[in-house]
Order: C-alpha cells, then sequence, then structure tokens
C-alpha cells in the first residue's frame, strides 16, 4: 500500500546545491569546483570568492583547469617564525588586513601527481604576479603606534616573501568527496612549495 | 675527539648490506656529513639484548650512495678485502698479538693513572677543607673561650662529619706513601679491535679494487636533494614514510618531515594525501611530497635527477 502510494506521489525536489552543480556545463572537474566554491562561501564563509580559469596558462594539458580564490574570514595558515614575530611585537591576528587565499579544487578519486601539482603552483605564481598588491586599502588607523607596528609588519612580510623565511607561495588543496553516494564533506590541506618547517600544533 | 680517518672511508659490503665497523668512521661520517645509519651490533653472545645497540653501523644504501658519490666512501667488499688472512705470515700473526697485548696494558695504565689522579684530587680537597676547618675551628675556639660551657656540645657535633674522613685519610696517605711507587701488577685488559687493519694492509689503497656505487630506489634523488640541504634522514618505517627528516643531529632536534617520494608522472590517490596530512599533522611534523621531474630513462646519470627535484610540503588545515 506504502509503497504504491510513494509512487505516486511527485519525485523530490532536488537540492539547491543538486541544481547549482548540475548547472555545471557537464565537466565533471568544473563540477567540483563548483561544490568546493559553495562549501568555502556556506561553510566557510569566505568572501570575494573568484573563480581562475588556468586551463591557457598551464602547460601540463592535465592539469586542474581551474583554481579558487577568495579571502577567509580568519587566518587559515601563519608560520612559526612569523607567529613568533607576531606574538614578540604583540600583533595580534585580527589587527592584519585580509589576505586572498588560493584553493586547488580536486575529487576523490581523481587522478593527481606530482606533476599536477606542480603545474598547479606555477599557474598560482602567474596569478599572483597579477594579483599583488590589490587590496591596500584598509587604512582606517584607529592608533598611530599600532598603525606603525603594522607597517613594521607588512615591511618584514614583504621581505621574509623574498627570502622565504615565513614559508613559501602556499595554497589549498581541497578534496572532496565524491564515491561512496558522495555526501559532500571537503577536506583542506595547507600545501606549500619546498621544504617548510611545520608548524607548532 | 675530532679525529679525521683516512679518506675515503671504506664501507664494507657484506651480503647486501652496508656496513661500518670502525668507530672513528661513525662519529666522523655523523659529525661532518650529516650521516646517521642505524646501530645494529649486539652482544654475539646475547643478541637478545637489543635496547642498547654499537657497531657495527648499518647504512641504509641511499646514505652509502650519497657518500660515494661524495667521494668520502668507497664501497669494500669485504669477503675479498679479507683473502689476505690466510696468507699472513706467523712472524705477522705474533707481532699482532704482541701489539693487541702492549695496547692492553696501555688501556689498563691508562685506567690506573687516572684513578691516582682522581683520588689525589679528592685528598688535596680533603686536605684543604680540614685545613679550612682547622682555622675555622681555632677562631671559633678564641670566640668560645670567653662564652659560657654551654656551647660545648656544638663543636663535638661539628667534628663528626671530620672524623669520618680522617680516618679514611690515613689510610689513603699509607697508601700515598707505598702505592704509588711499585708498579700496579694489574691484568693487562683484553682489547678486541673492530676493524681488521692492521693486520691486514688499509683497505683503500691505490691498488685496491672497489665495488661498484650503490644500487639505490627511486627515491634517491630527493634523498640525496634533503640531504644536500642538510638535512639528516633516517629510515621512516617508524613513521609509515619513506624518510624521516631532522633539521639537525637526531639527538637534538625534533623531525621536521615525513617524507615520501614519487616519480613525477606516477599517479598517486589523492587519499593518500590526506592520509600523510593526517598522520604529519598529528605526530607535529609536515608532510613532504616530492620527486625528480626527470625519469630514470631520460638522464646519463642519477646524479642529473637530483637538481630536478621539486618538494611540497603538506599540513592539515584545521578546517
Amino acid at each position: 500500500m506504502a509503497s504504491s502510494q510513494q509512487a505516486q506521489s511527485p519525485p523530490l525536489e532536488p537540492s539547491a546545491l543538486t541544481r547549482l552543480i548540475a548547472s555545471a556545463s557537464g565537466n565533471p572537474l568544473a563540477a567540483t569546483t563548483i561544490q568546493i566554491l559553495h562549501n568555502l562561501q556556506h561553510q566557510h564563509l569566505w568572501t570575494s570568492l573568484e573563480i581562475h580559469d588556468i586551463s591557457e596558462t598551464s602547460i601540463a594539458s592535465d592539469a586542474p583547469p581551474t583554481l579558487i580564490s577568495g579571502i577567509p574570514p580568519h587566518r587559515v595558515y601563519t608560520h612559526p617564525d612569523e607567529q613568533l614575530y607576531m606574538l614578540e611585537k604583540g600583533i595580534a591576528e585580527d589587527d592584519l588586513r585580509p589576505e586572498r587565499l588560493f584553493v586547488i579544487p580536486t575529487a576523490q578519486g581523481q587522478s593527481w601527481s606530482l606533476r599536477r601539482m606542480a603545474a598547479a603552483f606555477d599557474s598560482l605564481a602567474i596569478l599572483e604576479l597579477s594579483e599583488s598588491e590589490e587590496a591596500l586599502s584598509s587604512g582606517e588607523s584607529v592608533d598611530p603606534e599600532k598603525a606603525q607596528k603594522l607597517d613594521e609588519y607588512y615591511e618584514r612580510k614583504a621581505n621574509a616573501r623574498e627570502t622565504k623565511e615565513w614559508g613559501t607561495r602556499r595554497a589549498l588543496l581541497a578534496m572532496t568527496n565524491r564515491g561512496m553516494g558522495g555526501e559532500g564533506t571537503v577536506v583542506y590541506y595547507v600545501v606549500q612549495e619546498g621544504e617548510v618547517k611545520p608548524r607548532q600544533n | 675527539m675530532e679525529s679525521t680517518p683516512t679518506l675515503p672511508i671504506p664501507i664494507s659490503y657484506v651480503s647486501g648490506r652496508y656496513l661500518l665497523f670502525s668507530i672513528d668512521a661513525v662519529t666522523y661520517l655523523r659529525r661532518e656529513h650529516n650521516i646517521c645509519g642505524v646501530l645494529i651490533g649486539t652482544l654475539p653472545q646475547i643478541p637478545q639484548q637489543n635496547v642498547f645497540l654499537g657497531l657495527p653501523l648499518e647504512l641504509m644504501p641511499e646514505e652509502a650512495r650519497v657518500l660515494v658519490d661524495k667521494d668520502v666512501a668507497c664501497i669494500v667488499d669485504e669477503a675479498r678485502a679479507h683473502d689476505g688472512m690466510r696468507s699472513l705470515l706467523e712472524e705477522d700473526r705474533r707481532q699482532y698479538l704482541r701489539d693487541l697485548e702492549s695496547q692492553g696494558q696501555l688501556a689498563t695504565r691508562m685506567l690506573s693513572d687516572r684513578k691516582d689522579q682522581q683520588r689525589e684530587q679528592s685528598l688535596k680537597e680533603i686536605d684543604e677543607k680540614k685545613a679550612k676547618g682547622l682555622a675555622a675551628k681555632a677562631a671559633k675556639a678564641a670566640a668560645d673561650a670567653q662564652a659560657a660551657a654551654s656551647s660545648t656540645s656544638a663543636p663535638t657535633e661539628k667534628e663528626e662529619p671530620n672524623s669520618v674522613f680522617a680516618g679514611e685519610d690515613e689510610s689513603s696517605s699509607l697508601s700515598r706513601t707505598t702505592g704509588t711507587s711499585t708498579p700496579a701488577h694489574h691484568q693487562a685488559m683484553g682489547v678486541t679491535p673492530t676493524t681488521s687493519y692492521p693486520p691486514l694492509p688499509h683497505p683503500v689503497s691505490p691498488s685496491a679494487q672497489y665495488l661498484p656505487k650503490p644500487e639505490v630506489p627511486l627515491s634517491y634523488p630527493l634523498f640525496a636533494h634533503l640531504h644536500s640541504r642538510g638535512y639528516f634522514l633516517s629510515p621512516g618505517l617508524r613513521f609509515g614514510c619513506q624518510y624521516v627528516a631532522y633539521p639537525g643531529d637526531p639527538l637534538r632536534f625534533h623531525s621536521h618531515f615525513v617524507v615520501v617520494s614519487a616519480e613525477w608522472d606516477q599517479e598517486m590517490n589523492l587519499m593518500d594525501i590526506v592520509n600523510g596530512g593526517r598522520l604529519g599533522t598529528g605526530v607535529k611534523k609536515g608532510f613532504l611530497l616530492g620527486g625528480p621531474q626527470k625519469r630514470r630513462d631520460e638522464v646519463e646519470s642519477e646524479a642529473d635527477r637530483i637538481e630536478t627535484v621539486r618538494t611540497f610540503s603538506i599540513e592539515w588545515a584545521g578546517m
């Protein structure tokens, strides 16, 4: 009885996420990108999210075709030496201007290799060149002492970027669960180029 | 002791293992070339006592290869190097045994000298202390003479620890006059040499034949790359990886990375990155994934692959 009643009822409406993902142009990788962007936006509350098409700039044909970038509400990664400097100078993380972070979207079961990882980082370098110095506008300095401290910090940071003292080029590697029903978990790993000493968690 | 052994250091190749038997070579390589190896020697009769191991030191093929590539070491076929043992002259053999015995006597003498020195040192200290105590006591006695008789209990208490040493002092001062003049008839220590030269000639000589460079796994370029950056690398079984990388001597530093190598186009499961990242973060390390950009068949020698290594450090983002 019950089953026949169910059969008569209209099919369930697809969820908002399913509809969003289905809007991707049939390309499974594009769907992954959209799903991870959705997760960043609504679960982790990232802002100013953008999708970058890197299929033209990257040399390797099988590299991920897109990267995502956005501004996280809190810092995702602080290098241990940078953290030490901030502690010494009494700089809180909330005082710093938000930073744009790049995300490499992948899905579980997708084939991956060092070549692909390197291709993603190479195109990241090109993107960062064009994106650098985008937000120098957060100049609502309340207290001149703090403003000077922050200026020193930014100078130090620019210096550390050259010497790679405070870590190297970094991105988040996002992996979404696809097989086994695909319940939509996304995990994030910080990837940096070269040997960067671990954080002291 | 900052001794430098004669270079190149002979690495003994025994049934597929690369071994070092000379403690000078072991300490030198650790100090100057960031090579730790693994001690594998037990007492021959109680091999189950294996918490503290001694010589020989076993090297990974990668470690042996790095040393050979840097011309610091060479690989010697242990069996062939000992062919000369049978043709050793009886006279040489006896001479060698005499040498060993005199070495043992020397060691005994050094030990007893050191003991004497220590004893004299401590006697001197006691004498000084006693002199000081006497002076203090004399001063106190002068002061006490004016004081009442009720204070007599204090000096006797004070004298007690002194008298304990005084007894010992008398007996030892006796031995001081008699003991040192006559040489002690100790039994010479038994010396067990860890290397076989002498009596055999040093295995590194212009005429000697060395084995070819050690065969290394595909992960060698990453090993050599990290080693050239000053990392100490040890086998990775403990952390489920290929190598554990320490930023300095493992006795002084915690390790920074669990290292896994891959070929440039080697398909890898993303789940392996999750596993490595989680494991590394769980033990306060980074997960280091890397490899050379060239395949073995693309280059002439392994050295060309080392320059093309690229690495990535991975940590859990915590979100």
